[in-house]
C-alpha cells in the first residue's frame, strides 16, 4: 500500500515538472494543430494576429537617455552549436563567421538600398565597357589616401589585388573560385599555371587599379562579374602559402581588419571580444568594445528579458511569441533576401549538353492549369499568420520586397483562390469521374501527385500536411514523396537528381545582393530544378543581364517580362517572403537595419553600463 | 594482469578494424556529402563538382577506405570539411573543454551518489531514505534537456548566481588565475545538471546492497565483537557494498566523455557530443569517423578499466 502511493507521487511530481517546463509551449502549439483542421477557426485567429500586429515593426529605434562615454555592446547570436570562427573573406563558409566579421569588415564598398555600390566606400568605381570586339572592358578601382589597416599599417593597391591572387590559386579549396571569376582576363591561365600573374589586374599608381574583364552586365554594380569587394591584409597574409591560410593565426586568431572595431580575443566557437579600431578611417567608434556570445534558441528569449543582451543577431522567427511583450527590448524588422517557392518538375538535366531538357508532354505538371490550380488552392496567407505570427508574407513575385526598385508590389500572385483552382481544373479536364472526391488525370486515369518537402521542426510539419489538406480541398490527391518529409541532405540530392519520385517540390532560395535570376532560371543552371526554359525565357535573361540594362528602367522592364512569364507558365510558384527580426534593448540609443540607411557602427551609443532589464 | 592487459589492447585492433570499415560505409552510403549543404544560386556547381573531385568524393568507396587507412596509420586523420582544420586539431580543443567538464560531473556524480545511497541503505525504511528513493525517480525520469532549462532559467536567469553560455568569459586574458576560476566557474551548472541526472543507477545499487549487507553474518560478527556501528559501516559494509559501483566506474567515465548533446547545446558549451551530431548532419566524413573511431576505443577501453578496478577492489576477482 505504502509503496503504491510513494509511486503515485513520485509520477505525479515528475509530471508537473515537464509541464511547468515546456508548458507554454505546449499550449501554443495544440491551439494552431486545431486551427489547421477548422479553417474557419483558423480564419479568426489569423485576423486577431493581424490586428495585434499590423505593420507594428519599424526598422530604426531611437532610446531617450545622455549617451555614457564608451560602453561595451553586449550582442547575441543565436546559434545551436558553436561557430566555425574562419575570420577571412575568402575562405569563410559559414553565415554565422559572416555575422561575426561584420564588426570588423574588410569591404572596400559602400552600397545603397538596391545594393548598389556607391562612391561613399573606402573604394570607388568607374567602368568603361569595351568599344569594339575583342577589346577587354575595364573597371577602375580608386582607393581613398590615408585608410589603415587594423594595425596601423596603409591600406595598399595590393591588398585589393590579393584575393584575387588567393581565390584564383590552383590550391584554393573554397567555393569561390568560379565561373563569375574567370571573367576576369588572365584568372584561368593563373589557376592553371601557366602564368605567374593574373593578367587582367593592372596596378595604375598606389592607389588604382585597373580589372580587365570579358563581359560586363547590370551585376557589375552589386560586386558581380567577377569583382571582389573586399581586401585582403597582403602585410600579413601575402607570404603564407594559400593552403595554409585557412589554419593560419592571421585568419583564426588575430586577423587585420578595416572595420570600425578589431578582433582583440576569440574563445573557439563560443564568444568574441573586439576592441574599436583606433585607426578606422572614418573616426574612432563611440564604443570601447563589442562582445558577442553563442546563445542557444532555447534560452535566448530569457537572456533578452534578463537584460544580459543589447542585441541579438540571427534570431529566430520561432522565438519572437516569447519577446513580443518585453518591455526592455524593442524588435525591428526587415524582409529578408528570401523566398521560398512551389516547384514543378518539367523536364530532365541533360548532364552531356548540361542544360535543361523541357518535356511538357510528358511531365505529369505539364499541364499549365494543373500547375496554376496547385497555386490557387494554397491557403499560403493563412499559413503566414497563424504558424508564423505574421513574419512572413505570401510572396507575389520571386523578386523580394526588399529590392525596392525591381519588386512590383502590384503583382497579384498567386492568393488563396479554392473555387478557381477548382474551376481550371475542371476546364482543362481533370474531372471526378469515379465520384469519390478525387480528381482523374485527363483519360480519367487516377492522378497521385508526389510532392517532396524538407522535413524541420513540428511546425513544418504540421505545414506540411495543412497544404496536402488544402489541395484535398479541391480535389487534387497529393503525397508526399517516399511517405514522408524528406531530410534536408537527400532532399536535394533527390531534387537536383530528378528523382522520378518527385512531381512538385517545396525549396527555398537566398537571394544574392545581385537580383539577377539566371543562376536558378536560366536554361543552363544546374539549380533550375524545375527544368523549364523557353526561348523567351531565355532571351528575358539574357536582357537582364545585357549591356542594355545598366538602364536601369530597360532593366525593370525586364525583370517585369521575367516575372510575367514565371507567373503565366508556373514552372515554381513563390511562396512566402521572410522578416528578419532584429531586438534591441532599450539601452542603445540608436540603431537601424534600414538597408539603405543603416546605423554605422561607429556611431553606436549606450545610455547605461548595463543593458537595461 | 598486465598480461591480460597487454592483450586486450591487442584484441582492440580488430575490433577498431571492423568498426572503421563498418562506419565508413554508412557514412558514405548517408545521402548528401559535405558539400551539399553549400549550394545557393551564388555557388557555381562546376566548382562544388570540381571540389568533390578534388576531395576524392567520386572515386569508389575501397578507394576511398584504403586511403584513409593508410593516412590513419601515419595518425592522421584528414581536415574537417566544415571546420577547414585538422580533425586531430579540432577534436582536441573539444575533448579539453569535456574532459574538464567530465572530471568536474564524475567529482559531483560521486559526491552526491555515495552518501545518498550508503546513507538510505543505513536508515532504511526512514523519512529519509524515502526521500531519496523519491529523488532518485525523479533523477531517473525527468528529461535531460528539461533539467538543463529549469536550473538554467532558475540559476542563471532568476539568481544570476551562475553564467549562462559558453566554457569561459572572454574578457579573461588565458593563463591568468581569473582564465582558470571562470573555466571553473562555467562548468559548475552543466556538471551539476548531468551529475543529478546520472546518480540513480549508484544511489540505487548503494541502498541495495548495504541493506542487505545489514543482515549478513561477518556484519553480526562485527556487531557481536562489539566494533561500533559506525566503523562497521564504513570498514566493513561500504567496501562490499562498493562493488557493484565500481564494475561500472570504467563506463561511467568514458562514457562521460562521449559528450551530451542536450547539455552542451542548452549552456552552449563546445564539446564533443555537439561535433559528432552536427558532424553528421554536415556530412563531415572524416571528422564523423574519427569520432565514431575514438568512441569505440573508449567503449572498450572503459570495459578494461571496470574489470582492473574491480580485481583491485574485489580480491576474489582476478583477470586471466
Amino acid at each position: 500500500m505504502k509503496k503504491q502511493r510513494w509511486a503515485l507521487l513520485t509520477m505525479l511530481l515528475a509530471l508537473m515538472f515537464v509541464l511547468a517546463a515546456c508548458g507554454g509551449d505546449k499550449k501554443e502549439g495544440t491551439d494552431k494543430n486545431t486551427d489547421t483542421g477548422k479553417t474557419d477557426g483558423g480564419t479568426t485567429t489569423g485576423e486577431e494576429a493581424k490586428e495585434e500586429q499590423g505593420d507594428s515593426f519599424s526598422l530604426s529605434v531611437e532610446n531617450e537617455g545622455t549617451a555614457i562615454e564608451g560602453g561595451t555592446l553586449m550582442v547575441a547570436l543565436q546559434k545551436s552549436e558553436p561557430f566555425q570562427g574562419i575570420f577571412s573573406w575568402v575562405l569563410y563558409e559559414d553565415a554565422y563567421d559572416g555575422e561575426l566579421m561584420s564588426f570588423t569588415t574588410n569591404s572596400i564598398f559602400k552600397t545603397d538600398g538596391d545594393f548598389l555600390i556607391t562612391d561613399e566606400g573606402i573604394a570607388s568605381m568607374d567602368v568603361k565597357q569595351a568599344e569594339a570586339e575583342g577589346e577587354p572592358n575595364i573597371v577602375t578601382i580608386k582607393i581613398r589616401e590615408g585608410v589603415k589597416w587594423s594595425d596601423g599599417e596603409p591600406l595598399k593597391i595590393e591588398d585589393i589585388m590579393l584575393p584575387y591572387e588567393i581565390i584564383a590559386h590552383k590550391d584554393y579549396t573554397g567555393v569561390r573560385y568560379d565561373e563569375e571569376l574567370r571573367n576576369i582576363i588572365g584568372v584561368e591561365e593563373y589557376h592553371n599555371g601557366t602564368a605567374d600573374t593574373i593578367s587582367g589586374l593592372k596596378k595604375i599608381d598606389e592607389t588604382t587599379l585597373e580589372i580587365h574583364l570579358k563581359k560586363v552586365s547590370p551585376a557589375l554594380a552589386s560586386g558581380g562579374d567577377g569583382l571582389w569587394t573586399y581586401a585582403e591584409p597582403s602585410h600579413v597574409i601575402g607570404d603564407i602559402p594559400v593552403a595554409e591560410l585557412v589554419e593560419s593565426d592571421a585568419v583564426r586568431k588575430n586577423p587585420v581588419t578595416l572595420g570600425a572595431f578589431k578582433i582583440d580575443r576569440i574563445v573557439p566557437g563560443e564568444s568574441v571580444q573586439y576592441t574599436a579600431n583606433e585607426h578606422y578611417w572614418k573616426g574612432k567608434p563611440k564604443l570601447d568594445g563589442v562582445i558577442v556570445k553563442v546563445v542557444p534558441p532555447a534560452s535566448i528569449a530569457k537572456a533578452l528579458e534578463a537584460g544580459e543582451y543589447d542585441l541579438a543577431l540571427s534570431f529566430g522567427s520561432a522565438q519572437y511569441p516569447e519577446i513580443e511583450a518585453l518591455t526592455n527590448i524593442d524588435v525591428l524588422a526587415r524582409p529578408e533576401l528570401y523566398y521560398s517557392y512551389l516547384g514543378f518538375k518539367l523536364g530532365k538535366w541533360d548532364s552531356e549538353k548540361k542544360e535543361v531538357a523541357t518535356d511538357l508532354e510528358n511531365s505529369k505538371m505539364g499541364d499549365v492549369s494543373l500547375r496554376q490550380a496547385m497555386g490557387y488552392a494554397l491557403n499560403v496567407e493563412e499559413v503566414t499568420e497563424v504558424f508564423y505570427d505574421g513574419l512572413r508574407e505570401r510572396a507575389n513575385a520571386i523578386l523580394p520586397p526588399v529590392f525596392t526598385s525591381f519588386h512590383d508590389a502590384s503583382l497579384e500572385g498567386y492568393t488563396y483562390d479554392p473555387e478557381k483552382a477548382k474551376q481550371l481544373l475542371e476546364d482543362a479536364g481533370f474531372k471526378d469521374v469515379d465520384g469519390d472526391g478525387i480528381r482523374e488525370d485527363k483519360e480519367g486515369k487516377p492522378l497521385e501527385i508526389k510532392l517532396a518537402t524538407m522535413a524541420g521542426d513540428d511546425v513544418a510539419e504540421q505545414i506540411a500536411a495543412f497544404w496536402l489538406q488544402n489541395w484535398k480541398e479541391v480535389g487534387l490527391n497529393v503525397v508526399f514523396t517516399d511517405g514522408r518529409t524528406i531530410e534536408f541532405n537527400s532532399f536535394y540530392d533527390k531534387v537536383q537528381a530528378d528523382d522520378p519520385n518527385i512531381d512538385v517540390f517545396m525549396g527555398a532560395w537566398g537571394v544574392g545582393s545581385n537580383p539577377s535570376p539566371s543562376g536558378v532560371y536560366a536554361h543552363n543552371a544546374q539549380y533550375n530544378f524545375s527544368r523549364y526554359t523557353s526561348d523567351s525565357l531565355k532571351q528575358t535573361l539574357s536582357n537582364i543581364d545585357s549591356k542594355e540594362a545598366f538602364d536601369a528602367t530597360y532593366r525593370a522592364e525586364q525583370f517585369a517580362a521575367f516575372e510575367k512569364e514565371i507567373h503565366d507558365v508556373a514552372p515554381i510558384i513563390p511562396m512566402m517572403y521572410r522578416l528578419e527580426l532584429s531586438p534591441v534593448n532599450k539601452r542603445v540609443k540608436n540603431y537601424s537595419i534600414d538597408y539603405a540607411n543603416p546605423t554605422e557602427l561607429q556611431d553606436i551609443e549606450l545610455t547605461a553600463d548595463a543593458p537595461i532589464k | 594482469m598486465w598480461k591480460t592487459v597487454v592483450r586486450r589492447f591487442l584484441i582492440m585492433i580488430p575490433q577498431l578494424f571492423v568498426l572503421s570499415l563498418l562506419i565508413f560505409i554508412m557514412a558514405k552510403n548517408m545521402p548528401g556529402d559535405p558539400f551539399t549543404g553549400k549550394i545557393t544560386p551564388e555557388t557555381d556547381p562546376a566548382r562544388i563538382e570540381e571540389l568533390r573531385e578534388l576531395n576524392g568524393l567520386n572515386d569508389p568507396w575501397y578507394e576511398q577506405y584504403a586511403r584513409w587507412v593508410g593516412n590513419a596509420f601515419q595518425g592522421e586523420f584528414g581536415n574537417s570539411y566544415t571546420y577547414k582544420v585538422k580533425v586531430s586539431t579540432l577534436i582536441g580543443e573539444r575533448a579539453m573543454n569535456t574532459f574538464w567538464l567530465s572530471l568536474l560531473t564524475a567529482v559531483m556524480l560521486y559526491a552526491i551518489a555515495v552518501p545518498l545511497g550508503v546513507l538510505a541503505g543505513r536508515f532504511h525504511n526512514s523519512w529519509f531514505d524515502r526521500g531519496v528513493v523519491l529523488y532518485s525517480f525523479i533523477s531517473y525520469a525527468i528529461p535531460t534537456f528539461v533539467l538543463a532549462l529549469i536550473l538554467l532559467y532558475f540559476f542563471g536567469y532568476k539568481l544570476q548566481w551562475f553564467p549562462t553560455t559558453g566554457s569561459v568569459d572572454v574578457r579573461e586574458v588565458p593563463g591568468s588565475a581569473g582564465y582558470y576560476i571562470s573555466k571553473i566557474y562555467h562548468m559548475i551548472l552543466p556538471a551539476f545538471t548531468s551529475a543529478v541526472l546520472g546518480t540513480v543507477a549508484i544511489i540505487q545499487y548503494l541502498r541495495t546492497e548495504v541493506v542487505d549487507a545489514k543482515s549478513m553474518d561477518y556484519v553480526r560478527t562485527a556487531r557481536a565483537k562489539g566494533v561500533p556501528a559506525n566503523k562497521v559501516y564504513s570498514k566493513h559494509i561500504f567496501r562490499n557494498s562498493l562493488l557493484p559501483v565500481a564494475a561500472f566506474i570504467g563506463f561511467t567515465i568514458t562514457g562521460l566523455l562521449g559528450g551530451s548533446i542536450f547539455i552542451e547545446t542548452i549552456f552552449a558549451y563546445p564539446g564533443m557530443g555537439q561535433l559528432f551530431i552536427s558532424s553528421i548532419a554536415s556530412r563531415d566524413y572524416s571528422v564523423i569517423t574519427a569520432l565514431v573511431m575514438l568512441y569505440g576505443f573508449l567503449a572498450l577501453l572503459g570495459s578494461l578499466l571496470s574489470d582492473i578496478i574491480m580485481s583491485i577492489v574485489d580480491p576474489r576477482i582476478r583477470i586471466e
